[in-house]
Order: C-alpha cells, then structure tokens, then sequence
C-alpha cells in the first residue's frame, strides 16, 4: 500500500461505522473531502475492544495499539483519525498509559513480538484523533464556513457529546493541552453548527451519559438515561439531536421506538450524525448523507423545513 | 433487574410510610440494622423522645487484609487504588448513583482498600452497574480512575464470589463473554450476531420476533447494511495475534487471569 499523501490521513473505520453505521462513516468521508482531506482507512484493522476488554491487563492495550502499528507501517502515518468516541477512548487510552508506564509498554510490545506481525517495536509518538476535533484544529470554522452552499437556516439542533469524546481529560488530554476542547462544557460542535447556519439548543444534557454500554444488560438504566436527554432536548425546543458516537446511536436512535414504548411520545426526537448535517449544508443530497439509515426518521424533520 | 423507585408514595399527595431512620442524610448509605430507634429514651433524666431517638451504631472496621490490597493494585485497572482518599467526588459525580441508590463507587473503593469481602458480597448486584461515562475519573482530585476502580471490583467479585456471579450476574458474565469471545476469537465486532445472541441470553427471543426488531431488520436488509455485516470477516494474519494474546492472559500471575483466579 501506498504511503499518504499530504492532504490524505489515516483513518480508522470500526465495526460499527462498516456496518450499521454507515451513514456516520460516508457522511465522515464526504466531508472532509470537501474540507481538503482525503480519509484513508488502515487495511486490515481490528477491533479496538470497545471497553469490554479492560480487565484484560495490556491485552487491551494491544487491541488499538495493533492498528497504531498498522498505520505506520502500512500508510506511513503517525496519527489516526476515528469516528467513533468508544474507539477514540480506547486508542487515547492506551497510548496515555503506555507513556506513562513503562511495564505497561512492554507487556503490549511482548504480546507484539509474540505475534510477529511487525519486524519493530511500539513506541508511543503517535496521537489518537477524534474527527470532530480533527476537523476543528486541522481545519477550523472558517473552512466549514467557505463549504457551506445550503445554511441551514431555522433548524434548531441540540448537539450532544456523550462521555468519551471529552472525559476522562487523563486520556483525552481536553482542558490540558490548548488545542484540546473543554471536558464539563465542550463547544466544538456547537461551533461547527452554527457555522453551518444552524441553530443550538441549551439543553443540559451535553455531556450526560447514554447507558450505551449496558444497553444488553441492563436496558432499563440506558432507557431512562436516553429518555431524559431526548426529553429535555426537546423541551428546549431541538428539531434533531446531533451526536458524534455510534454508540449513542444504538441507545438513542436504534432503541428509540422502545424507549417511546416506555416512557410516551415526549421521548420522541430525530437522530442524526453531526456530519451528516455537515454534509447536507455543504451540498450533498439526503440520500448520499444516508438520513434514511436513522431509525427516527429525521427525513420527516428536514423535508417539513424544506433542506 | 429493576430500577429502584424512590418516588413511590410521594405521588398523589399520600405520606409514604415512614421508613426506619427517614430523616438521616444520605439514608440509603447506612444499613437497615446499623439504625438504632427508641421509643421512650431517657437520658440523665431528660426525656429525649421524639425527633432525637435515632441512632446510627458507630461501625468499627477492623482486620485490614493487605494482600487484597496488593492483588489489585498489581492489575492495570485498579493500579491506582492507594490513591484514594476518600472524598466521594465519584459518588456525587455519577451517572449510576441516582438510578441504583445502593451503588457507591467511593464504598466500593473503601471496600477494596480494606479487604472487606463480607461488606463487598451485600453490593454484588448492583456492583457490575456502571455504565463507564468517565465522570468519576474525570472529577477525582488524585487521578484515580474510579471508572477502571469498578472494572477491577468486577474481578474481585469473580475471584471471590464465583457463585454469586453465576447466579446474580448471570447475563452481565454471559454478554461481557460474548463479547470477549468476539474481540479476541474475530478480531472484530458482528454487531447483528451480538445483538441476537445477547437477547437470547437475556431471554428475548420473543421481543426478537416482535415488530420493533422486525421493523430494524427489514429496514436493514432493504437499505444493504445487513449485508455489509456479513462482509465484514476478519483481519488478515489475525490467529497469530489471537494466539499472542491468549498467551499473554494465560502467563498473568494478577487476578487478570481468570483461570488461574480460583
């Protein structure tokens, strides 16, 4: 495989965005093509672990750590951008702990050399990147701003972040480094909205928890944590909430019909990826934005205010 | 398992029973046999009866088992336990806390710290709660990471309780093995396959054929993602790193290594 170019970057898919997630992952591409980079997703990835794996010791350190390799040995690229906010934990995770833990680092470089895959051993000089963050420090406002052909004018959208794009700031390194964005009040998105002509919504539950990862077993705690947020956004008036986490998707979008089952129709709400809004503002069609995949139908919403 | 309700009997206007020690702060931290009520308490012969007739039996901890101490602090998760302090920022930051009034991450900490298996194994059913939403590491003034505390609590309570978990937390060790067996066996995630087979696990199969996840799978099937799911396959070379890894977890002498932790 080729090595990158200087407006390319490497990316990592997941699982969820090559599969149900799609919309998340197309809408990604599209638009940081517009913006000026090209993705480029690492061959052969694996699984980060999505957090079922910490109790595991330095195994779930490898489980990034492989694709960290992957990039730099196959794409020649230190950094890694993803999409997803629990592989954005995962990756920034270990390579916070590797740095500072020198046992740690070489349990994961045993496990390395075990398996043989790479002819070198890992060292910690590369960072994880969320796109959203990305997008925002590589870019910035101003190149969303020159995109924008369709504003979207009169739609109101509450953005939300979840936990794991901000916190814990010993991982993500928000609050401490200055490109970083702020952990209690993230405004990020909020920025990149209302540069695409949006409006946002205050609605408290930014940075609130969706109970995602017990979403199997213990569905009754992600249920009522989504219906509050979905609830409360409403009440503030959002037409659509905005997220950045494939995760939040599976409790907030694809279990919505349940929660509305539960707990009435004030937890109705569409759902849709921030770069899907993006890409709609910059000139993609609906259908290329993939607003069909969501399970609450924001389509209903868009076409009511005629985007 | 079903969420406590603690607004039953505030609604509709009737006084809920008066529950034992009602008026103490933070009530559901004390055990129901720890209050102590009068009904006519006399002392030095005053009449103290009424509103001063509860008390809480002070506790004495005693019997610090250290080598508990040591166990965990030697895994990745809980490596930072001799850290803490005990200021409860993590209880007062949680998600979890308000839903299960009974999960206490800063009395699990404490637990820990002491080895005090006797107090641990009263909380084994709401001790696998946490949703990992980082609040509590986020907010700890000593960098403890109480979010990776819980995950190391989960390990004692496997070591100690093998019989509690099989029965208590029969679903959470079923999914979290799915999931394992997923990770390490495919290197990569089938999220249509996890979904079903958790909620056979849990015992859904009947809300599997019901309209809600026939309406998704339908929809899915239309659009092509469920056929992208079936694409996916694994990583190249990955039985290499599958061997490496299960290597790594067999050699571990912490309680990391679940075969060796019994």
């Amino acid at each position: 495989m080729d090595k990158l170019k200087e407006n390319q970057a490497a990316y990592y898919p997941g699982c969820a965005l090559l599969t149900i997630d799609r919309a998340y992952n197309n809408s990604s591409k599209l638009v940081s093509k517009k913006m000026g980079i090209e993705l480029v997703e690492i061959p052969d990835y694996n699984c980060c672990g999505i957090g079922e794996m910490k109790s595991k010791g330095a195994a779930s350190m490898y489980m990034p750590l492989r694709n960290m390799m992957l990039a730099k040995n196959r794409l020649g690229s230190k950094n890694l951008v993803m999409a997803c906010s629990v592989c954005y934990h995962e990756f920034s995770r270990s390579i916070a702990r590797v740095k500072e833990n020198r046992n740690e680092l070489s349990a994961v470089n045993e496990i390395f050399k075990e398996a043989g895959e790479f002819n070198e051993e890992y060292i910690p000089d590369g960072e994880a990147r969320h796109i959203l963050e990305f997008l925002y420090n590589e870019k910035g406002v101003e190149e969303v701003k020159k995109n924008v052909v369709k504003p979207l004018k009169g739609l109101k959208v509450a953005p939300y972040y979840g936990c794991l794009y901000s916190r814990p700031s010993m991982y993500t390194f928000t609050d401490k480094k200055p490109k970083m964005d702020n952990s209690e009040r993230p405004h990020f998105m909020h920025e990149f909205l209302e540069a695409l002509g949006a409006e946002t919504v205050f609605y408290g539950n930014e940075v609130q928890c969706c109970g995602g990862r017990n979403v199997v077993q213990d569905e009754e705690t992600s249920f009522t944590l989504c219906s509050q947020t979905i609830s409360k956004a409403k009440k503030a008036g959002a037409d659509v909430i905005a997220l950045i986490c494939p995760k939040c998707a599976g409790a907030l979008d694809v279990n919505q019909p349940k929660i509305v089952e539960k707990f009435g129709k004030d937890s109705e709400l569409p759902i849709v990826y921030l770069t899907q809004l993006m890409a709609l503002a910059f000139g993609f069609s609906k259908k290329e934005a993939e607003f069909g995949d969501m399970i609450s139908e924001p389509l209903k919403v868009l076409n009511e205010k005629g985007f | 398992m079903a969420i406590e309700n603690h607004n039953t009997g505030n609604s509709g206007g009737v006084r809920p029973v008066v529950e034992k020690g009602e008026h103490i702060i933070a009530r559901h931290l004390i055990e129901d046999d720890n209050i102590k009520e009068e009904k006519n308490l006399v002392i030095d012969g005053v009449d103290v009866s009424g509103r001063w007739n509860t008390f809480i039996i002070s506790r004495v901890d005693s019997d610090f088992d250290r080598s508990f101490f040591e166990e965990i602090k030697k895994t990745v998760v809980g490596s930072r336990i001799n850290r803490c302090w005990q200021c409860g920022m993590c209880t007062a930051s949680c998600t979890v806390t308000p839903l299960y009034r009974r999960f206490n991450p800063r009395a699990f900490i404490y637990m820990m710290q002491l080895g005090n298996l006797k107090e641990l194994k009263k909380y084994i059913d709401v001790a696998w709660r946490c949703v990992g939403c980082y609040k509590c590491s986020q907010r700890c003034p000593k960098q403890v990471n109480p979010a990776e505390m819980m995950e190391a609590l989960a390990l004692v309570i496997k070591k100690y309780f093998p019989e509690e978990v099989k029965t208590k937390l029969k679903l959470d060790e079923e999914v979290k093995k799915i999931y394992e067996d997923m990770i390490i066996g495919h290197g990569r995630l089938d999220l249509a396959k996890l979904h079903t087979s958790a909620m056979q696990k849990s015992g859904k199969t009947k809300e599997l054929l019901g309209k809600i996840e026939r309406d998704a799978i339908f929809k899915m099937a239309k659009d092509g993602r469920a056929f992208s799911i079936l694409r996916l396959g694994k990583p190249h070379n990955w039985s290499r790193s599958k061997e490496a890894i299960e290597n790594y977890l067999h050699k571990l002498n912490t309680i990391e290594n679940g075969e060796a932790g019994v």
